[in-house]
């Protein structure tokens, strides 16, 4: 035996302290008189076996262990390079489902799991305030709440608002819009933010009568002001009012958003009224309190705020969100079922090199005899096969990892409309290479180890009194065979279930009909802005979209142009109640309503029916009387039994005494709040120019494809304005598909982990189809010699085939049931029970095993009974 | 095979290393001189098998009880000697007295069971 290096030596020195005693014993024999042979082969007698007394004195030095496992991964290697397909096809099984894991894990570990890089992120909150009638667990604070609030705190030692906003930086260069948010002064230091140039603000800076001041962040830095130096202390315009720049935060600063790059000081007066609702609080707990409590002062400061407003809330709750929570929250159901998904993927093959190396292990079933005859002990004999499992676990680790790297990778870029929070966070790091090699050596110990308990078992006398012939699987090991190929088909059963409810789901998502008449393909929208300072007079911004509509209609292939600040399926900028008169009011039977503000040709450009009455037209200026359209589903329920034409309708609460505004129109329900929106389609309209907002969705309609007229377009608005800002160009068409890209998202990986999972099982089936068919070659040389058809050959293997898939259908419907459950929360129009999905995803598995079987049946019925019966 | 010597190092082991011990109080001695010593100190009962005795000599030196050098033997062999070291000599006390304890309590027991 060859022994390492480090060894040598020591058994060097043995040898000789071993030979010194021999050499004693037979000199002091020879004292008393012995021939010097005889001596020696006396004392060689009474020393006992040389070899055994050295390898159990070697045993004493600590390294037994280490040596046997060295000696166990040379033989393993070995064998494992004698028989390279076995080797490779459960390599790469097992790379497949452990890279699955594997990215899946970086995923949630990056987006779930890392710590968020601020200052003590973790006792940091988000508050924010839910009444109804607008119910929203997320609803945004007024500054007097905050003002309240902040009189009130017990439980934080820091509280901030922010609100995310976009700004139009015009005059430098080419105007650029960027996402941005207003902040408190105290924002960056409860954050822990340090900016990289500069300074952020300092307290106090939040006044009434505080300067306007920018930080910006560093991609805005280097894209916008080309990484100058020299940029504190220079002023910008920002949306129209100069601003100066004092600090540049890193890129590693995302907060609140991932794409926020300039963030500009409050200069916060104490408010005359309750509202508008802009603001979300953050805050940092005070040491030793925990959220609950902190949540539990919210509650009491909520009921104080109620108490003296009881006009403006109902129901007031301020929800304390743990800002992780806050961050992430919406996608961790996701997440975690896509992790449930891989780790069945993984289950699976698992299962499948278990087979395989069932299958292997009964071919060397003389191997495991002839040591067992030569002394080995069961133990040392499942050592030596959980070490080669071992072995292949860690080949599959490392094809995992490249897996896992190349799908991280591919993930990270496949996030269009940044469904995945964090996703810079997303790395290969050393958890997910500690997790992946952990994965592996459990999971190869754990499929090693059912084959290496039978191989042990076998009993060396049957295994040798076999003789010349292989060695076979007994009945016993070929139902283990069997059952690891049902649970499999099961498995994969589950897997494909979910995912066919996740498809189906998408397929009613997009049959979802957004109430747009126009061929959505034809539709081109875009974002243009009147924030410039110049169009702070309300006449002056209609006026400017009056314009662009005016020069946008004139263009050659332009159908038909409007606006509004709505944008179907899943955009409204404000939401609000209504109240009717002489309707009774009360805040649940008048629910918060997508309200649309919209330029004449809005209605038309979209091809929303008209049901009665009239469209808005130039007419309904600013010193118009009022007027209002509703949408179907609003004038159906409150005006079931008449004409609404002619009733007056007011924004808000009856309290708050808005203006009249006479219903002039009914229009068909669009979807404004998502294509998966539970609600009730109900909107209202009104004229820009009686309810002024400072930006607006362009809509053009084309004889032709839009998509082409962007540029033209935009041309035309830089020629009434060139520092309007125009972006965000898209066909209706793209902004349909994206509102359904998380599903989508969803449904995309799930569905590849099914496919997976099902091309595992095919080859499980068949891997155990195919083994038992090699092993009864005989067999059926015998049968054909005797009379049998090649049919019925065929149809016992096939049959074989598809009992072992009828067995894992069954099972597997039933875990079906059980599990997709948990989809229920992703699914739309679908039930979990969804027969129509069960059945098809039956029936592709059921065929799947028939195929599966149906290759090795040809096999065994092109056989020649005169070979096979000298079969070996 | 390995077994049969396996079993007996587990049978001796604790009384075997306190003899092997208590020969090396007197001296530095090499393996053979151990086997020896003991031989003739119990009248011919103990033949300790050198499947037994390398083992235990090679733990013994990995607890740091002796320790091992090679001398030059009267007759000019290399030779491998032990010898204790002081924590082996509090290890020859312990083992010492809990062997007395032993004897004396199966020594008592047998007594009573007789009488």
């Amino acid at each position: 035996m060859r022994l390492p290096w480090w060894k040598r030596h020591q058994s060097r020195e043995l040898e000789e302290e071993l030979q010194s005693h021999l050499a004693m014993a037979a000199r002091e024999r020879e004292e008393r008189g012995a021939a010097p042979k005889v001596a020696q082969s006396e004392a060689r007698r009474e020393f006992g076996n040389l070899l055994l007394v050295e390898e159990t004195t070697r045993d004493m030095w600590g390294w037994a262990w280490l040596e046997r496992f060295v000696q166990d991964l040379r033989f393993g290697l070995r064998m494992l390079a004698k028989s390279p397909a076995f080797t490779i096809v459960a390599v790469l099984t097992l790379g497949l489902g452990i890279g699955a894991n594997a990215a899946i894990f970086s995923v949630v570990y990056g987006v779930l799991l890392r710590p968020l890089a601020y200052r003590d992120a973790g006792r940091t909150a988000l508050v924010f305030m839910n009444f109804s009638p607008q119910n929203n667990p997320r609803g945004n604070l007024s500054l007097a709440d905050y003002f309240d609030w902040k009189a009130q705190n017990r439980s934080f030692d820091a509280i901030g608002l922010y609100a995310n906003g976009v700004q139009e930086i015009t005059g430098d260069g080419a105007p650029e819009q960027v996402i941005s948010a207003h902040v408190t002064a105290n924002f960056f230091s409860l954050l822990g933010g340090v900016p990289r140039l500069g300074r952020t603000f300092v307290q106090g800076e939040d006044q009434g009568s505080s300067a306007r001041l920018a930080v910006i962040g560093e991609a805005l830095w280097r894209r916008h002001f080309g990484a100058d130096p020299n940029i504190l202390g220079k002023t910008v315009m920002l949306s129209g009012d100069l601003t100066t720049i004092v600090g540049v935060m890193p890129a590693t600063f995302q907060f609140p958003r991932q794409q926020t790059e300039l963030w500009i000081n409050y200069r916060l007066a104490p408010p005359k009224r309750r509202g508008p609702f802009f603001f979300t609080g953050i805050a940092h707990l005070k040491s030793g309190v925990t959220f609950e409590q902190a949540q539990s002062d919210m509650n009491s400061i909520a009921r104080n705020i109620e108490h003296v407003n009881p006009s403006t809330y109902a129901r007031l709750t301020m929800p304390v969100l743990p800002l992780r929570d806050a961050m992430v929250g919406n996608v961790r159901p996701a997440l975690w079922m896509m992790f449930g998904a891989v780790a069945f993927v993984l289950l699976i093959a698992m299962v499948n090199v278990a087979n395989l190396t069932l299958a292997r292990s009964a071919v060397r079933r003389r191997e495991m005899a002839v040591r067992v005859g030569l002394g080995a002990t069961r133990l040392r004999l499942v050592r030596q096969l959980l070490t080669e499992s071992v072995v292949i676990g860690i080949l599959g680790a490392f094809a995992g990892l490249a897996f896992a790297w190349i799908a991280v990778r591919a993930l990270q870029r496949w996030n269009p409309t940044n469904l995945l929070p964090r996703v810079g966070d997303i790395r290969l790091d050393w958890r997910v290479v500690v997790f992946t090699f952990a994965v592996a050596i459990l999971t190869s110990a754990l499929f090693g180890l059912i084959p290496a308990l039978r191989a042990s078992a076998s009993d060396p006398n049957l295994a040798l009194k076999e003789g010349g012939r292989t060695g076979g699987l007994s009945t016993s090991g070929l139902r283990t065979h069997s059952a690891l190929a049902v649970f499999e088909i099961a498995l994969s059963l589950v897997l494909l279930a979910g995912a066919g409810l996740l498809v189906r789901s998408l397929i009613e998502l997009q049959r979802v009909q957004t109430g747009v008449g126009a061929e959505p393909r034809q539709v081109l929208s875009m974002y243009v802005a009147a924030t410039n300072a110049k169009y702070r007079d309300e006449a002056k911004g209609v006026a400017f979209y009056q314009n662009i509509l005016d020069s946008v209609r004139a263009l050659p292939g332009v159908e038909a142009a409007g606006m509004a600040d709505v944008r179907p399926p899943n955009w409204w900028e404000e939401d609000d109640s209504f109240n009717i008169d002489g309707q009774p009011w009360n805040e649940g039977a008048f629910p918060s309503t997508p309200v649309g503000h919209v330029m004449p040709g809005y209605f038309e450009t979209m091809q929303i029916p008209l049901l009665r009455g009239r469209y808005f037209n130039d007419a309904d200026r600013h010193d118009a009387h009022g007027v209002v359209i509703i949408s179907w589903s609003l004038a159906r329920r409150y005006f079931p039994n008449h004409n609404p034409l002619g009733h007056v309708m007011h924004q808000s609460q009856p309290a708050l005494h808005t203006p009249p505004m006479e219903i002039v129109g009914v229009v068909g329900d669009v979807k404004y709040q998502g294509l998966d929106s539970k609600t009730s389609p109900m909107a209202y309209y009104t004229p820009v120019a009686q309810s002024f907002v400072e930006a607006q969705f362009l809509y053009v309609r084309s004889t032709r494809a839009a998509a082409g007229l962007a540029p033209e377009i935009e041309r035309a608005i830089h020629a009434i304005d060139r520092d309007a800002v125009v972006n965000h160009e898209q066909t209706l068409e793209v902004t349909i598909s994206n509102s359904a890209s998380e599903p989508r998202f969803r449904t995309t990986l799930l569905g590849s982990f099914a496919l997976a999972a099902l091309l595992l099982a095919a080859i499980g089936v068949y891997g155990v189809i195919a083994y038992s068919v090699a092993q009864r070659t005989q067999e059926f040389g015998i049968r054909m010699a005797l009379g049998a058809q090649p049919s019925d050959v065929l149809r016992l293997v096939i049959g074989k085939g598809a009992a072992l898939g009828a067995a894992g259908v069954v099972i597997g419907l039933v875990a079906s049931l059980l599990l997709t459950r948990t989809l229920e929360r992703f699914l739309f129009r679908v039930k979990t029970t969804d027969p129509l999905t069960l059945v098809t995803v039956a029936a592709v598995l059921g065929l799947v095993a028939v195929l599966a079987g149906y290759l090795p049946a040809r096999r065994a019925v092109r056989v020649d009974p005169t070979i096979a019966l000298r079969y070996e | 095979m390995g077994k049969r010597y396996q079993n007996r190092i587990e049978l001796l082991q604790g009384t075997l290393d306190m003899l092997i011990l208590q020969t090396l109080q007197w001296g530095p001695q090499h393996g053979y001189g151990i086997s020896q010593a003991i031989r003739v100190g119990s009248g011919e009962v103990l033949q300790v098998e050198t499947g037994s005795l390398y083992p235990a000599l090679h733990r013994l030196e990995r607890e740091a009880w002796i320790q091992s050098e090679w001398k030059l033997s009267d007759n000019n062999q290399r030779v491998k000697k032990y010898r204790l070291t002081p924590a082996g000599k509090r290890q020859l006390a312990d083992e010492r007295s809990r062997w007395e304890m032993l004897t004396q309590a199966i020594a008592g027991v047998l007594k009573t069971a007789g009488s």
